[in-house]
């Protein structure tokens, strides 16, 4: 398979996709060796209206009550049946791998989210930010694969207030 | 068409149709940090036929199905359960489907539990779950 077999490329395009893949290569261990039970990783997100919208365009989300942000008139504070705009309900779900997975180590090879159970709270509003807390809680074995369970916990920053929880599984090499 | 009190069980929610498209699938918010996301040459280094989606992005596109559905109701109080069953490869179209399960009175109104899943064009599912919401309680 060639680096342009899905989408058209110029050379030069094969080339920066080449050494962009190869920047990633780094020193890694699996994700089961990284992580024991009882680890706790927390980050905050500030969620920007243009970062919701790169979110939902990723997956040809239009939904108006999105919108903090619209082209010609920028930033906007949007519309929803909870007045300003809100965060799509899986947004901050898609998020927690990147507190799983501890920024300042070397990012784990070979591991799939595999399962979530996720309790909608309540609306986040477009600008607010978040807290992520993510701990594992489990580790198990299942039909001959590893899994890491972590409880997530999303709070806003500033109020408490709990927006959204979580459990996940991710399985390990 | 939104679900109110009077849908019963075994309505059938009319769901989302999306391609998986690899510049989609690459975008930075997405998978840019995972080449098995988006580049044939590591996907084939690491044993994939082709580049695979991240699961959440179809648990995004059920998400979406369901919105249509319940409205404001999905934000307050709502659970949502996936379990990513199947790889969704490059190019497939995936279309999402939800069958009204259960309808448990509560308050003025109804908690609804309804079946999810995300399939390819052959049937194949790709990822399964439920949500439940409450509508007019």
């Amino acid at each position: 398979m060639e680096t342009d077999a899905l989408r058209p490329m110029t050379e030069i395009q094969v080339a920066q996709t080449r050494a962009f893949v190869d920047s990633l290569n780094e020193e890694c261990q699996t994700y089961w060796d990284m992580v024991e039970v009882g680890d706790v990783l927390e980050r905050e997100l500030h969620i920007t209206p243009e970062l919701v919208i790169l979110y939902a365009d990723g997956v040809e989300d239009y939904n108006p009550w999105y919108e903090g942000w619209k082209m010609n008139t920028w930033y906007v504070d949007g519309d929803s049946p909870f007045g300003g705009a809100i965060v799509p309900p899986m947004l901050v779900s898609h998020f927690v791998l990147s507190v799983q997975f501890d920024h300042t180590k070397p990012f784990a090879i070979g591991s799939i989210h595999t399962f979530h159970d996720s309790q909608i709270l309540a609306p986040i509003p477009v600008g607010a930010t978040v807290r992520i807390r993510a701990e594992a809680v489990d580790k198990f074995e299942k039909r001959g694969r590893r899994y890491v369970r972590h409880e997530v916990t999303v709070t806003d920053a500033e109020t408490g207030t709990v927006y959204f929880t979580e459990t996940r599984d991710i399985l390990s090499l | 068409m939104p679900i109110t009190r009077d849908t019963p069980v075994g309505y059938e929610l009319v769901g989302v149709k999306k391609k998986a498209a690899i510049q989609l699938m690459g975008s930075r918010v997405w998978g840019r940090f995972n080449p098995n996301h988006w580049d044939p040459v590591y996907a084939a280094e690491t044993g994939l036929k082709a580049p695979i989606q991240t699961g959440e992005m179809s648990s995004a596109y059920l998400a979406e199905m369901c919105v249509n559905h319940f409205g404001a109701s999905f934000f307050t109080g709502a659970r949502m359960v996936c379990r990513y069953i199947a790889s969704i490869s490059t190019n497939e179209v995936i279309v999402t489907h939800g069958v009204v399960t259960e309808k448990t009175s509560k308050g003025d109104g109804y908690r609804f539990k309804v079946d999810i899943w995300a399939e390819n064009e052959a049937g194949e599912k790709k990822t399964v779950g439920f949500v439940e919401a409450d509508v007019e309680v």
